[in-house]
């Protein structure tokens, strides 16, 4: 899992700009009404977030597709979680 | 200076070191195997006591050897105590730390570390929880249901979920460390479908006390936080939820239960194998079975609370997934019948317990159905059948292959060989006393007799004594072993490498073990149980 | 060809397996994290789904300014982390122990600002229980937002310091000269718990400091 290859530094300051850049986007869309669709900005510029993090910081990009797999098992047991939960509370 | 003899002289793990310091500070999986080994036996018997104390007070319908509060904690602890310190651990910190090294050909586990740390993380949760039932116990049911846990109950809960919150970490330590090994250091030729199920099994639980733990972890700080400040999201007075810990609690103890019982199935596996010289009848699908219904597990656990405000929908959903979650317990079921049909079948004591495993998981298994089934279990929900259904899964199930276990790899970890005869009786008496203590609570369930209650109405009271005559039996049998086992140690027979002349890595060195396991890396050239080709077994 | 630094523990048979078991290990270790802080979520979902105007309402009442700034600390830590790795990976003694010191820093400065919010949440009362500074409807929920603020908050920040004090450790290490480009794996294996805990606060914020502000 050694990268052969040294990820270049530029590789992590555009991440930091892009990871800035979608916090800026997250405060501003929170000053405009959107209803549920706040919700759902928010969420997707996390998980984008996340993904930028995962792939670039991590080295995820680079490592072995188990590693993958170890990365999104944590997500998907919380999506189970809450989903099937939510399926309860939702719907008395 | 031992009395306890070493069977081979140099070299073997038990010789490397007498003081308790080297036990204390040991590295060596086995060794920890070991400190496991009589750490959980402890806390069985603890644990055990407490049934013992509940089965003599249903002796009569008005409860009349402890009171009803001291009956609350008696269930709670005994609870509390066998599901975290005894059957979670069980099979693999005991079995599985002693043995995955050694049937994947490895040197030791990949964190020796991180594996002595969680013996000790189990040890101080012990204390913890221990610490609690000496102040006066807890009084909520090992499951902590909010508001009673949070508001209402004055018992000792800080203390017993503290315990139970770090020997949390010790199981995630001990599946964290069964899976990096079993990724990244089997010998040349182990590849994944050569390996022995009981490492898949390790593997499959691995997974789940890795994924379930921490969830667990969390929600008793939620719950222990709200007892401790007054104030949370399970409180309904404030708005808060008291189902949100139910969803949060169940969402580990159902994988939990699925903890207790995949290793069993390992265990059983490389029993039948051996025991029927047969190779098991469909591996892969055994393997995978195994791995399906780890993932089940985490979508089922909503049918714990079909009857506790839970919407139909829900419920409705959860009872289906439910459902398929027995079939890869059925597949298994299939394929040792399947492995022992044809087989040439000795019945030594480690067959006899498997056996025992074999008929009472299919039992409890089935009973399972009945409560999957959303209108009957609207009848049967809290009710003694419910009680008979988990313990027919985690005591016929899942101590007796435990037990087969400790019984077949006991030559091995200790150079010594037990009487076969003290062993077969009490597997036997095993078996007896477990029917006796547990059907008829199938069938006073059935008629409406609710768990958790010290006092009953007259008519149930034959099925009671009839239950905790079977306890007393039951109890001769757990405690038999202790004697010819300790026996065994002073004055058995030496133990060749292979006394079953079974298939596996583990055999192929001595007994007791180097403590690098193997003279040098073996390599492997065949398939798992290969027990029809006449392959090698090596003394 | 075997240097000081690429020995590897004796349950090993080279240091690549024990480099890629040290990966999968941690790695293992940040999934267990994600389910442990995930319940917080859960427990979250289910109170502000239940109570969509108090969590509006008590989310209102933080301090945005302060935790945004604090948001982009701690990715800038996560930048000069990442950078220390590399440097580490590159056997750069000086240049590794320089940023993940200046990552110490960051992770201080978080935690600093974090007490100053707190400083302000206590002065306006904002402490669920008797003397609860909120009058306003629903004020019983409003406890509920806050008592998950806390909690939430409380359980990144102690896991920040575990990050901050485990970096500090392994900067000191590194300036010893204990790693080098063919053995860096504690570096590289801090590093990922602390992207990881960035990650937690990436969800953390707007849970609690976005749910309405227009």
């Amino acid at each position: 899992m050694t990268e052969s290859h040294l990820a270049s530094p530029r590789t992590y300051v555009i991440s930091w700009l892009l990871l800035l850049g979608l916090l800026a986007v997250s405060i501003a869309s929170a000053f405009v009404p959107l209803g549920a669709m706040n919700v759902a900005i928010n969420l997707a510029i996390s998980f984008t977030q996340a993904a930028i993090v995962l792939l670039f910081s991590m080295h995820l990009r680079a490592a072995h597709p188990t590693l993958h797999l170890v990365a999104v098992v944590g997500f998907f047991g919380i999506a189970i979680l809450i989903a099937l939960t939510l399926a309860d509370v939702l719907t008395r | 200076m031992s009395t306890i003899a070493i069977a081979h002289g140099e070299g073997n793990y038990l010789a490397s070191g007498f003081s308790l310091w080297s036990w204390l500070t040991t590295l060596d999986h086995k060794r920890i195997a070991v400190l496991y080994l009589l750490s959980i036996t402890l806390l069985f018997f603890i644990g055990g006591a407490a049934a013992a104390l509940i089965r003599i007070n249903l002796l009569t319908p008005n409860s009349a050897v402890v009171s009803i509060e001291t009956y609350n904690k008696l269930f709670t602890m005994h609870g509390v105590i066998m599901v975290w310190f005894f059957l979670i651990p069980s099979i693999p910190a005991t079995l599985g730390n002693f043995l995955v090294p050694m049937m994947i050909g490895a040197r030791d586990l990949a964190f020796p570390r991180l594996n002595l740390l969680s013996w000790y993380l189990y040890v101080i949760g012990a204390v913890f929880t221990l610490e609690a039932l000496i102040a006066g116990g807890v009084d909520t049911g090992w499951t902590f249901y909010t508001p009673y846990s949070t508001v209402f109950t004055n018992s000792h809960v800080f203390a017993a979920v503290t315990g139970v919150f770090i020997a949390g970490f010790s199981s995630i330590l001990t599946g964290l460390n069964f899976i990096v090994t079993t990724h990244q250091m089997r010998a040349p030729g182990m590849t994944w479908f050569r390996m022995p199920l009981f490492i898949w099994a390790m593997y499959a639980v691995s997974l789940i006390l890795v994924l379930a733990t921490p969830v667990l972890a969390m929600t008793l700080v939620l719950m222990t936080v709200e007892h401790l400040f007054g104030i949370g999201v399970f409180d309904p007075g404030l708005g808060g939820d008291p189902l949100l810990f139910q969803h949060l609690f169940w969402f580990y103890s159902h994988p939990a239960v699925y903890i207790m019982i995949v290793p069993a199935m390992g265990v059983a596996s490389e029993i039948f194998a051996c025991f029927a010289r047969n190779s098991i009848f469909g591996y892969r699908f055994m393997a995978y079975a195994m791995l399906a219904i780890a993932a089940f597990g985490f979508v089922v656990w909503g049918h714990h609370m079909f009857v506790s405000g839970q919407s139909a929908y829900a419920g409705t959903v959860f009872s289906l997934l439910t459902f398929l979650v027995s079939v890869p317990s059925a597949v298994k079921v299939f394929n040792w019948t399947a492995t022992l049909h044809k087989g040439r079948i000795s019945l030594e004591a480690p067959m006899l317990y498997a056996l025992g495993f074999l008929g009472l998981f299919t039992i409890g298994g089935l009973t399972g159905l009945f409560l999957a089934s959303l209108g009957l279990d609207i009848h049967l929900h809290d009710t003694y059948f419910v009680v008979a259904h988990f313990h027919y899964i985690m005591v016929g199930g899942a101590v007796m292959a435990f037990f087969g276990g400790i019984h077949f790899w006991w030559p091995k970890a200790t150079g010594r060989m037990y009487s076969n005869r003290w062993a077969s009786i009490a597997a036997i008496t095993t078996f007896v006393g477990f029917n006796l203590t547990f059907f008829p609570q199938f069938i006073v369930g059935y008629l409406g007799m609710p768990r958790r209650y010290p006092e009953y109405p007259p008519e149930f009271q034959i099925w009671n004594v009839l239950s905790s005559i079977g306890a007393a039996i039951l109890a001769m049998g757990y405690v038999l072993p202790l004697i010819y086992l300790y026996w065994s140690l002073r004055h058995g027979a030496a133990a060749p490498a292979n006394p079953w002349d079974a298939r596996g890595l583990e055999w192929q060195t001595s007994s007791p073990p180097p403590t690098d396991n193997f003279e040098r890396t073996p390599v492997v050239t065949e398939e798992a149980y290969s027990y029809r080709e006449g392959g090698a077994s090596s003394g | 060809m075997a240097s000081a630094h690429s020995a590897f523990a004796h349950q090993f048979d080279d240091a690549r397996q024990q480099r890629e078991a040290s990966q999968l290990g941690i790695w293992l270790f940040l999934a267990t994290e994600i389910l442990f802080f995930g319940v917080l979520f859960a427990a979250y979902a289910v109170t502000r789904i239940n109570h969509p105007a108090a969590f509006a309402a008590g989310s209102r009442l933080t301090n945005l300014p302060l935790a945004s700034l604090n948001t982009a600390v701690l990715l800038t830590s996560s930048l000069t982390m990442a950078l220390g790795v590399h440097a580490a990976q590159a056997g750069a003694r000086r240049m590794t122990v320089n940023w993940l010191y200046a990552t110490v820093a960051l992770g201080l400065a978080f935690l600093a600002i974090k007490g100053i919010e707190y400083g302000i949440d206590f002065k306006e009362n904002l402490v669920p229980g008797a003397g609860f500074g909120y009058d306003g409807p629903g004020r019983d929920q409003v406890q509920l937002y806050f008592y998950l603020y806390y909690l939430i908050t409380m359980v990144h920040a102690i896991h920040v310091l575990i990050g901050v004090i485990a970096i500090a450790v392994i900067a000191r290490i590194a300036s010893r000269g204990r790693y080098s480009a063919e053995y860096f794996t504690p570096v590289d294996v801090t590093g990922l718990y602390w992207h990881l805990v960035d990650i937690i606060w990436l969800f953390v914020y707007p849970s609690l400091y976005l749910v309405s502000r227009s």
